[in-house]
C-alpha cells in the first residue's frame, strides 16, 4: 500500500484536488455550487489526511480523518445548505468583478506563492507542495471573500481558508496533537452555526444579506 | 508573624465587605461597612508594625519568575498605611449613615472596599508588576464610584478622568521599563540596589516621567483638569477617599522612585518639583477661590494642598542632592506630615460638604446660607476643617506648614546659589497661596453658614444622622489634636525620613518642636496657652479701657427700607470680586453687563451681569492637543470605510507584501 502511494505521487493529486476546487469557486454562480465545491474540498481533505495515516501509521490521524470527513464533510455542507433554503436566496452569488478577471487573478496569486516559496522554507513534512497548495488556497479564498457581495459566500470563503491553514498546519508537522484537532474542528462548527445565524438575521433586519449595506454601520 | 496576620485578616475584612455590600439587602449592606472597620483596623496595627520593624516581606502568589505577585512593607509604606488606615476608618463610619438612603449603594460599597483595597496595594507592592495592577484597579474603581450618578456630566468627568489617568499610567510603565531595563530587577529594592549601574541622562528621563505619571494623579497643575471635573460629581466619601488619599498615591510614587529607587539626582530634580508644586499651590488656589460651588472649591484647593506637599517633597530632593541630609530630613517630615493632615482636613472638608449639600439640596454657596444655626455639630467640623488647611494655629496644617516654611527658609545653608534663590521664593508662594487660602475658606464659611438663609431648602436644612457626624468628627478631632501634639504623627513617618534621608528632622522634647542646629522651635501648647491669654487680655483691656457700656438690642440698620432680606446678604462672586480684578491676568476674566432701562440712563428695568474666567490650560494647551489629534483621527477615518470587503482587501495586500518581500 505504502509503495503505491508513493508511486503515483497520491499526496500531490490530492493536494492539486483541493487547490483545484478551490480555483472552481472563481468560476461558480450559485451558492449550491460553493456548498458542493466546499464539500469535495472537504473529503479531499479527510482522504488526505487517511493517505498520510496509511503511510505514518499513527491511530490518531485516523480518528482526525474520521472527525474531518463528519464535520467539515458532512455535518457542515448539510447545515450551510439548510441556511440557503431557509434564506431563500436568488443563487446569484453577484461578483464585484468578473468570473474570467476573477480567475485570472486566482492564477496569479498561485503563481506568486510558488515564486516566492519555490525553495521550500520548510524541509519537514511529507509533501514539497502540500505547503505552496495550502498558503495558495488561503489567498484564493480570501480573494473570493473580497470580491463577492453574499455574506454566505464569506462563510464559505472562511471555510476553504480554514481548510487551506489545516492543510498548511498538517503537511508541517505530520497531524497535531488530536486535542488540538479536535478544538479547531469544534471551533468551526460553532463559527459557522453562529455565522449562518447572523446570516440569516441581517437578510431578517436589511431584507438583504449583502454586505455592501453593512456601511450604514459605520459610526 | 503577627504583621502577616494583619495583613491577611486586613485583606479578608475588606473582601468579605466588598462581597456583602452586593447582597440585596439594606441591613447587611449597612453592616458591611462595620468589616471595613474591622479592616482598616487591622491595616492600622500592621501599619504600626511596619514603622517600628524591619522591611517585611510578604509574597502573595508568583505567577512566574517575573510576574510575581507580592506585598512589601518598609517605614514608607507603613506611614502611608496607617494614613489610610485612620482615613478610611472616619469614612466607613460616615458611609453607614450616608449611604443608606442612596440608589445603587451595593455598587457603592463594593467598589469602595475595592478602591481602599487597592490604595494598600500601592504603597504596600514589592515590584512593579504588583503596583502596576493595584494602581490600575485603583484608577477602574475610582472610574467607577466617579461615574455612579449615571449623568451626562458624571459620565464625561469619568472618561476625562480614565483618559487623563490611562496618559498618566503610560508614562509610569514607560518609567518602569527604563528601570527595569537599566537594573534587570522587578522589585523596588532590586532596581535600588542596581541603580548605579543606570546612565544620568536616563535617571532624568525617569524622573520627568514620573513627574509627569505620578503628577497626573497627584493633580500637579496642567495636569489637574480631572480634579476639577471629578471630584464635584462623585459622591462626598468618594471625594473624600479620592482628594484625601488617591491622588496621595502619586506623592507615594514620585517618593519611592525618585528618592527612595533611585535614591538622588541632580539639584534641578527638587527645583523643578519646587516650581511645580509653587504654580500647583498658587494657582490651585486662585483658581478655587473664585468657585462658588463647594465641591469644586475644595477640589481646586486639593490642588494647592498637592503643591504645598511638592513644595516640600522638592526642598527635600534639592537639600540631599547638595548633601544637607539633616535639611532634607525636615522638608521631607513637613511633607508626609502634610499628606496626613490633607487627608485628615480635605476629609472632613467633604464629608461636611456631603451633609451640607444633602441638608441643603445644593452644593452652590450662593443658595446656603444660615447653616451654622441648622447643622451645628457639621458647620463646627468643617470650621475645624477649614482652620486647619488654612493653617492657623492650634491646628494640625499650621505645622506641617511651619516646617515646610522652616525647610523653605533654611535654603540658604545650601552650598548652591540656586538653591539660595529658589527656597526663598518657594517660601514666598507658600505664603500667598496661605493667605489666599484663609480669604477662600472665610468665603466658604461664612457664605454658606453664616448669614440668613438664602433659599426656602437652606431654611429647612437639618442635620446628618449621628454616624455621619461621628465621621466627620473622627477626621476633625485629629486636625486639633495633631496641632497640639505634632510629635505623636510625627513619630510615625520619622522612619520612613530616615530611610530616605538618612537624618532625623525635627527632635520633639518636652512638647517643642526644634529643628536640627538651628534655632528654629516651635511649641504648639504653648502657642495655645499664649492664644488664650492674648484673646483674655484684649478683652480685659477693652473693658479696662472702654470703660462702662449699655448694651442694646436692636434690629441691624436696614437702609430704612424695613426688613432686612437674604438678597441684601454678601455673596459669594462678590467676596471675591477684588481678588478678580487684582489678578485679572491669571484668570483672563470676561464679563457680561445687560441692563435694560425703562427710561434712559435713570430707571433701570434690569441688570443683568454674567462673568466667567478663561480656563487657561483648557485653551492653550488642552484644546491644541485634542484639536491635532482630532484632525489626524479625521485623517485615519479614510481607511474606515466600513466595507467588511475592503478590510479584507486590506489582509491580503498584506499577506502577498510579506510573501513576496519577506522570504
Amino acid at each position: 500500500m505504502k509503495n503505491w502511494i508513493e508511486a503515483f505521487s497520491v499526496i500531490d493529486f490530492i493536494s492539486i484536488g483541493i487547490l483545484l476546487t478551490a480555483v472552481t469557486l472563481n468560476a461558480f454562480k450559485s451558492i449550491e455550487s460553493y456548498v458542493k465545491a466546499y464539500t469535495i474540498n472537504s473529503w479531499l481533505l479527510a482522504g488526505l489526511i487517511a493517505v498520510v495515516a496509511v503511510l505514518v501509521g499513527e491511530t490518531h490521524l485516523y480518528i482526525a480523518a474520521l472527525l474531518t470527513l463528519a464535520t467539515k464533510g458532512i455535518l457542515i455542507p448539510l447545515f450551510l445548505r439548510r441556511i440557503v433554503r431557509r434564506m431563500r436566496v436568488t443563487h446569484e452569488i453577484q461578483p464585484y468583478i468578473s468570473n474570467s478577471l476573477s480567475l485570472a487573478i486566482s492564477g496569479i496569486l498561485v503563481a506568486v506563492v510558488y515564486a516566492s516559496l519555490k525553495d521550500g522554507i520548510f524541509v519537514t513534512g511529507f509533501s514539497r507542495n502540500a505547503l505552496q497548495i495550502s498558503i495558495a488556497v488561503i489567498l484564493i479564498s480570501l480573494f473570493i471573500m473580497i470580491t463577492r457581495k453574499k455574506a454566505l459566500t464569506l462563510v464559505i470563503g472562511l471555510l476553504f481558508m480554514e481548510n487551506g491553514l489545516f492543510l498548511a498546519g498538517f503537511s508541517l508537522t505530520f497531524g497535531m496533537p488530536t486535542m488540538i484537532e479536535l478544538g479547531m474542528l469544534f471551533d468551526m462548527l460553532m463559527g459557522v452555526i453562529i455565522l449562518g445565524i447572523f446570516a440569516v438575521q441581517i437578510k431578517r433586519a436589511f431584507a438583504s444579506a449583502d454586505l455592501d449595506q453593512l456601511t450604514v454601520l459605520k459610526g | 508573624m503577627e504583621t502577616e496576620q494583619y495583613l491577611l485578616s486586613g485583606i479578608i475584612f475588606f473582601v468579605v465587605s466588598a462581597l456583602s455590600a452586593l447582597v440585596p439587602a439594606k441591613k447587611i449592606r449597612t453592616t458591611a461597612y462595620f468589616l471595613s472597620l474591622l479592616g482598616s483596623l487591622s491595616f492600622l496595627f500592621l501599619g504600626f508594625n511596619l514603622i517600628t520593624a524591619a522591611p517585611a516581606s510578604f509574597p502573595v502568589l508568583a505567577v512566574s519568575s517575573y510576574f510575581e505577585f507580592a506585598l512589601r512593607g518598609d517605614a514608607l509604606s507603613g506611614f502611608f498605611v496607617i494614613t489610610i488606615s485612620l482615613i478610611t476608618f472616619a469614612i466607613s463610619i460616615y458611609s453607614i449613615g450616608f449611604t443608606r438612603d442612596m440608589a445603587r449603594a451595593g455598587f457603592l460599597g463594593f467598589f469602595y472596599n475595592i478602591l481602599i483595597l487597592s490604595l494598600y496595594a500601592v504603597v504596600l507592592s514589592e515590584n512593579l508588576f504588583t503596583f502596576l495592577i493595584a494602581w490600575e484597579t485603583m484608577a477602574i474603581a475610582s472610574y467607577l464610584l466617579v461615574t455612579i450618578e449615571r449623568t451626562e456630566k458624571a459620565s464625561r468627568a469619568g472618561l476625562f478622568y480614565a483618559v487623563m489617568t490611562h496618559i498618566g499610567t503610560a508614562f509610569i510603565i514607560v518609567l518602569f521599563f527604563l528601570l527595569y531595563r537599566a537594573t534587570g530587577k522587578m522589585d523596588f529594592e532590586g532596581m535600588k540596589a542596581g541603580i548605579a549601574a543606570m546612565p544620568a541622562d536616563i535617571k532624568s528621563v525617569v524622573f520627568v516621567f514620573a513627574l509627569i505619571g505620578f503628577g497626573t494623579k497627584a493633580g500637579l497643575i496642567p495636569l489637574h483638569t480631572w480634579i476639577p471635573r471629578a471630584y464635584p460629581v462623585a459622591p462626598p466619601q468618594v471625594a473624600a477617599l479620592m482628594s484625601g488619599l488617591m491622588v496621595k498615591m502619586g506623592i507615594y510614587g514620585i517618593i519611592r522612585i525618585c528618592m527612595d529607587v533611585m535614591g538622588q539626582g541632580p539639584e534641578w530634580w527638587g527645583i523643578t518639583v519646587i516650581a511645580v508644586g509653587a504654580v500647583s499651590a498658587l494657582l490651585g488656589i486662585l483658581y478655587a477661590i473664585i468657585e462658588n460651588e463647594l465641591k469644586l472649591f475644595l477640589a481646586y484647593s486639593s490642588v494647592e494642598n498637592i503643591g504645598i506637599i511638592l513644595l516640600g517633597v522638592g526642598a527635600s530632593m534639592m537639600f540631599k542632592s547638595s548633601g544637607l541630609y539633616a535639611l532634607s530630613s525636615v522638608a521631607l517630615a513637613a511633607a508626609l506630615f502634610h499628606v496626613l493632615n490633607h487627608a485628615l482636613f480635605k476629609g472632613a472638608l467633604f464629608l461636611g460638604s456631603g451633609s451640607i449639600i444633602r441638608g441643603a439640596g445644593t452644593g452652590n454657596m450662593e443658595r446656603m446660607g444660615g447653616l451654622l444655626k441648622r447643622m451645628p455639630y457639621t458647620g463646627l467640623f468643617f470650621l475645624a476643617g477649614a482652620l486647619s488647611i488654612c493653617a492657623l494655629p492650634p491646628f494640625n496644617g499650621f505645622v506641617s506648614e511651619w516646617l515646610t516654611y522652616q525647610s523653605l527658609l533654611l535654603g540658604y545653608q545650601s552650598p548652591s546659589i540656586t538653591a539660595k534663590i529658589v527656597s526663598p521664593l518657594g517660601g514666598a508662594a507658600l505664603a500667598l497661596t496661605g493667605a489666599i487660602a484663609a480669604a477662600g475658606f472665610v468665603k466658604a464659611f461664612g457664605i454658606s453658614f453664616l448669614g440668613m438663609p438664602r433659599t426656602a431648602e437652606a431654611k429647612d436644612a437639618r442635620e446628618g444622622s449621628p454616624s455621619m457626624l461621628i465621621g466627620m468628627g473622627l477626621l476633625a478631632v485629629p486636625c486639633l489634636l495633631f496641632g497640639l501634639f505634632p510629635g505623636l504623627a510625627l513619630s510615625w513617618l520619622l522612619p520612613a525620613v530616615f530611610a530616605l534621608t538618612g537624618a532625623f528632622p525635627a527632635l520633639e522634647s518636652h512638647g517643642v518642636l526644634v529643628i536640627g542646629q538651628t534655632s528654629a522651635a516651635l511649641s504648639p501648647a504653648a502657642l495655645l496657652i499664649t492664644m488664650i491669654f492674648m484673646a483674655v487680655a484684649v478683652l480685659l483691656a477693652i473693658r479696662i479701657m472702654g470703660g462702662k457700656r449699655k448694651t442694646v438690642y436692636a434690629d441691624s440698620w436696614d437702609c430704612g427700607i424695613r426688613g432686612l432680606t437674604p438678597r441684601m446678604q454678601y455673596t459669594a462672586t462678590a467676596f471675591t470680586k477684588p481678588l478678580r480684578i487684582i489678578y485679572k491676568r491669571i484668570y483672563l476674566p470676561s464679563r457680561d453687563l445687560k441692563v435694560r432701562y425703562v427710561l434712559k440712563p435713570f430707571f433701570v428695568k434690569s441688570i443683568q451681569y454674567g462673568g466667567e474666567i478663561t480656563p487657561f490650560f483648557e485653551r492653550y494647551l488642552y484644546e491644541p492637543v485634542t484639536g491635532f489629534i482630532n484632525v489626524v483621527a479625521g485623517k485615519v477615518r479614510l481607511l474606515q470605510s466600513g466595507s467588511l470587503q475592503l478590510y479584507l482587501g486590506y489582509i491580503l495586500i498584506t499577506l502577498i507584501v510579506l510573501l513576496i518581500f519577506g522570504t
